[in-house]
């Protein structure tokens, strides 16, 4: 409901308050708790997690798609397969498949006795009816959608051979099916209704959502009957934990503040300042997992004045002094990317001359774009209108250095003359402006295994909004050569030609000056000592509390 | 709180007698308050005189410095000088405070007015309306202004205004009762004055005077409100220097860099304890004039 929204803020942030004198407190006594070391894994105990993420509208990641409903859907929900340390795709509740000669239809088996946790057991029908639901405009999805965009239809070949039958071959097809966006659910929770199933969906994970109170917490219990665990698990059978209560507190402060007085065993989103704090302190261990897909980007609008012209674009870029931000706000906990995509991906392409910070470049640029007079602030005017850039900037899903970031791309690019207009918002406003072509930057965080981001972030495709309304191409890249390489790098199956291609497509990007790359996506999360065994799913770097267990 | 009270606290009730060269004496408070202010107003009105720097030039380079003789209340997190922002952000949370006084002490003065002139009918209307108002708290009738208008510096002027608006109209209703049965004013209706006159030409300025203190005693508060709607992120948006905003931001660091969140506090609670201060003074001193 839109009026609780803001109340709702406040009183969040008056949690915040009181966090605010707990961090005081806290900070003069950081405990130093010696436990005697315990090496069996030990059953039972309640595991707290806070998350600085927004809380999901729905727990249900066909619903949307976005990361803070990968990070909770990841403890009761799994895929078709997983990937492993080195990248490799390793089977999941898929025990193995095979592709036709033409790559145009894949065969999974699926693994034997397993269920869901409404009883309803895994079978080919059960995978077709996932596909369908992710695949019905109805459903609203975006992520997993744009995943699927290649898959026509399903086949159940035997009870427990499912077919997906291909437009053309795809060369990311187990990469897009090993996310949690695309994970499976039981077939008897998905015919509910949306709503029921956005509370409660139903999977074959190692925990199951018992309840959810809005804006608290969602309880998750152990499924006892757990048989379907990666290969890569470090054990066998149900999970040690007999539950775990999944918190939000968006402030940062507030958030270690839990962390530090045991009220949260495990935090996510930490401000780089913290982080170095924390690394400092034998209470608290620092797990870092970098984010695949998509490097943390500016991305300029292309569809729209001022930024569809590339004078102007590569003259915005070159006016932004990211190195002096990235150093003094990350605290070496991130390095400066020049990369369309996260260096954890092995195809990144990297152009650190194409985004020097080079004031006097840019203001030649913008004069030979026809950008020559000035108003009494300041800013470049052209025709009466002034160079403004308006820059929405979703809360929700930065943490406040970049925020800090922003202001001081900001400061930097007034200099040469650009007037940037931030706007702080929440996602839902935020995903309202972009809908609208109502921005010309936004930083959208897109998380997704493999490089077909690159597909997703810059086809022309992606300017086309998926069912939920939300589009990816928010630079609206439209060119046509760009969509030929892509289309043609999401096909072939050779390893080198698939490179090259994706290489020459990222150079197009990043010679056309759609965007500016500022760091790699990470994710950071901080666990008490007294968690054993958590670890971050190498697929889209989500935790998995299976293995986990309480000292 | 009933009309009584509100009367008492401002002073109307019969209080011990005092020496009127005692009363114009300046307290020490007063004059520390009175220094203070000149300051804020000086910052408000020329802040290059206090403090030429550019309060959002960022020095990524030197961010987090703690308050030293270069910076003498450290950077943020983007190597701007606190100092220069405190004092730059004056101009703005006085405006701010100022605005927000007015626009509550005029509506005030309006239902104040209606309630105390129009006769019992208006009176009740008013009175009610105005007890539906004083059951939601200032702060939360300030959101509800913002969630219908929008975040932003003007809409949480307006928001402030309105906040404060019922506890002026109250406080004004009383005056204007107590002085319409005063002995002058019987005096003036039974020359035949009318009614309109009555109001200008007695009325209104004996009520008036009393609103100067309270202007002076709710600007310290409006600025507290309103800073506390920018802590909220409803008020000025970042990066600019308010005080409320700075203090939000300062909050993320409290942990390792409290210089930026304890200067902004510290103005934010000195300019309204000044105010109060200069408030009562003034009070005292129109009480005994």
């Amino acid at each position: 409901m839109h009026t609780s929204g803001h109340t709702q803020r406040a009183s969040r942030t008056l949690t915040g308050l009181v966090g605010l004198v707990a961090t005081g407190i806290l900070l003069a006594g950081c405990a130093t708790a010696e436990s005697p070391e315990a090496t069996e894994p030990v059953s039972g105990g309640t595991l707290t997690y806070a998350s600085g993420d927004a809380e999901p509208t729905c727990l249900d990641p066909h619903v949307g798609g976005n990361y803070p409903q990968a990070l909770v859907s990841t403890q009761y929900l799994e895929s078709l397969v997983s990937r492993d340390e080195d990248g490799t795709i390793i089977p999941w509740l898929a025990d193995s498949w095979t592709e036709s000669a033409d790559g145009l239809a894949w065969d999974f088996t699926l693994a034997a006795d397993v269920s869901f946790t409404d009883g309803t057991p895994l079978d080919a029908a059960a995978v077709q009816a996932n596909i369908a639901h992710i695949q019905d405009p109805e459903t609203g999805s975006s992520t997993g959608y744009l995943a699927l965009a290649k898959v026509t239809g399903t086949e159940a070949v035997s009870t427990n051979v499912v077919r997906l039958v291909l437009s053309e071959p795809d060369s990311a097809l187990l990469e897009s099916l090993s996310q949690p966006w695309l994970a499976i659910e039981s077939p008897t929770a998905l015919a509910r209704s949306q709503d029921e199933n956005c509370a409660a969906p139903v999977g074959t994970g190692p925990f199951q959502v018992e309840k959810w109170v809005q804006q608290e917490s969602i309880t998750l219990v152990r499924n006892k009957n757990y048989s379907s665990p990666p290969e890569d698990a470090g054990h066998t059978g149900p999970a040690y934990l007999d539950s775990i209560v999944w918190r939000f507190i968006p402030d940062s402060a507030s958030r270690y503040a839990a962390l530090q007085s045991g009220d949260a065993d495990v935090i996510d989103n930490i401000q780089p300042d913290t982080i170095v704090q924390a690394e400092k302190s034998d209470t608290i261990v620092h797990l870092d997992a970098p984010r695949p897909g998509a490097s943390n980007r500016i991305e300029l609008n292309s569809g729209r004045a001022p930024f569809d012209d590339p004078l102007v674009r590569e003259a915005f870029i070159r006016s932004a002094n990211v190195d002096d931000a990235v150093t003094s706000l990350f605290h070496g906990t991130a390095e400066r990317s020049y990369s369309a995509l996260s260096s954890a991906e092995p195809l990144a392409v990297s152009g650190p001359d194409l985004f020097d910070y080079d004031p006097a470049a840019a203001s030649d640029l913008l004069d030979s774009a026809g950008w020559t007079e000035r108003d009494s602030d300041g800013y470049l005017v052209k025709d009466g209108e002034r160079l403004t850039v308006d820059f929405p900037v979703s809360t929700n899903q930065s943490i406040p250095a970049e925020q800090s970031l922003f202001e001081q791309i900001q400061a930097t690019a007034k200099e040469t003359g650009f007037e940037v207009v931030l706007s702080p918002m929440d996602l839902s406003s935020w995903y309202t402006a972009l809908g609208e072509n109502d921005y010309d930057a936004v930083s959208a965080p897109y998380t997704k295994v493999g490089p077909d981001v690159l597909r997703i972030l810059f086809h022309s495709d992606g300017i086309i909004p998926a069912p939920s309304g939300y589009f990816a191409n928010h630079a609206q890249v439209n060119d046509p050569a760009i969509d030929a390489l892509l289309t043609q790098a999401g096909q072939v199956t050779d390893a080198e030609e698939r490179a090259a291609l994706y290489a020459d497509a990222q150079n197009m990007v990043l010679e056309g000056f759609y965007i500016l790359p500022l760091f790699d996506q990470q994710n950071h999360y901080l666990l008490g000592t007294d968690v054993v065994g958590a670890r971050a799913l190498p697929t889209v770097s989500t935790p998995t509390f299976y293995d986990a267990w309480l000292k | 709180m009933s009309d009584l009270e509100i009367q008492a606290g401002l002073g109307r009730a019969p209080r011990a007698p005092r020496t009127a060269r005692a009363s114009r004496r300046f307290g020490v408070a007063e004059v520390l308050a009175g220094l203070f202010a000149l300051f804020l107003v000086t910052a408000a009105l020329f802040p290059t005189l206090v403090a030429p720097g550019d309060p959002l030039g960022i020095d990524p380079l030197s961010a987090f410095q703690t308050p030293s003789p270069a910076h003498w209340f450290g950077t943020d997190e983007s190597g701007r000088d606190i100092y220069t922002r405190v004092s730059h952000g004056t101009g703005s949370s006085l405006l701010i405070g100022t605005l927000a006084t007015l626009i509550g002490l005029g509506l005030g003065l309006v239902l104040g007015t209606l309630a105390g002139m129009l006769g019992p009918v208006v009176d009740f209307t008013v009175n009610r309306f105005l007890e539906v108002l004083f059951a939601f708290p200032g702060l939360l009738l300030a959101l509800l202004f913002i969630l219908i208008f929008g975040p932003g510096v003007a809409t949480a002027t307006v928001a402030v205004g309105l906040a404060t608006a019922p506890g002026y109209a109250r406080i004004i209703r009383g005056q204007l009762l107590s002085v319409r049965s005063s002995a002058f004013v019987e005096a003036a209706t039974v020359l035949g004055r009318s009614p309109g006159q009555l109001l200008v030409r007695h009325i209104l300025p004996n009520t008036l005077a009393p609103l100067f203190v309270l202007g002076t005693l709710g600007i310290g508060q409006a600025i507290v409100w309103a800073s506390a709607l920018s802590y909220l992120g409803l008020g000025a948006a970042p990066p600019a220097a308010e005080w409320g905003a700075m203090l939000s931001a300062g909050r993320t660091y409290i942990g390792s860099a409290w210089w930026m969140s304890f200067f902004p506090g510290l103005f934010i609670v000195l300019t309204a304890v000044s105010a109060t201060a200069l408030g009562r003074g003034i009070e005292r001193r129109m009480r005994h004039a």
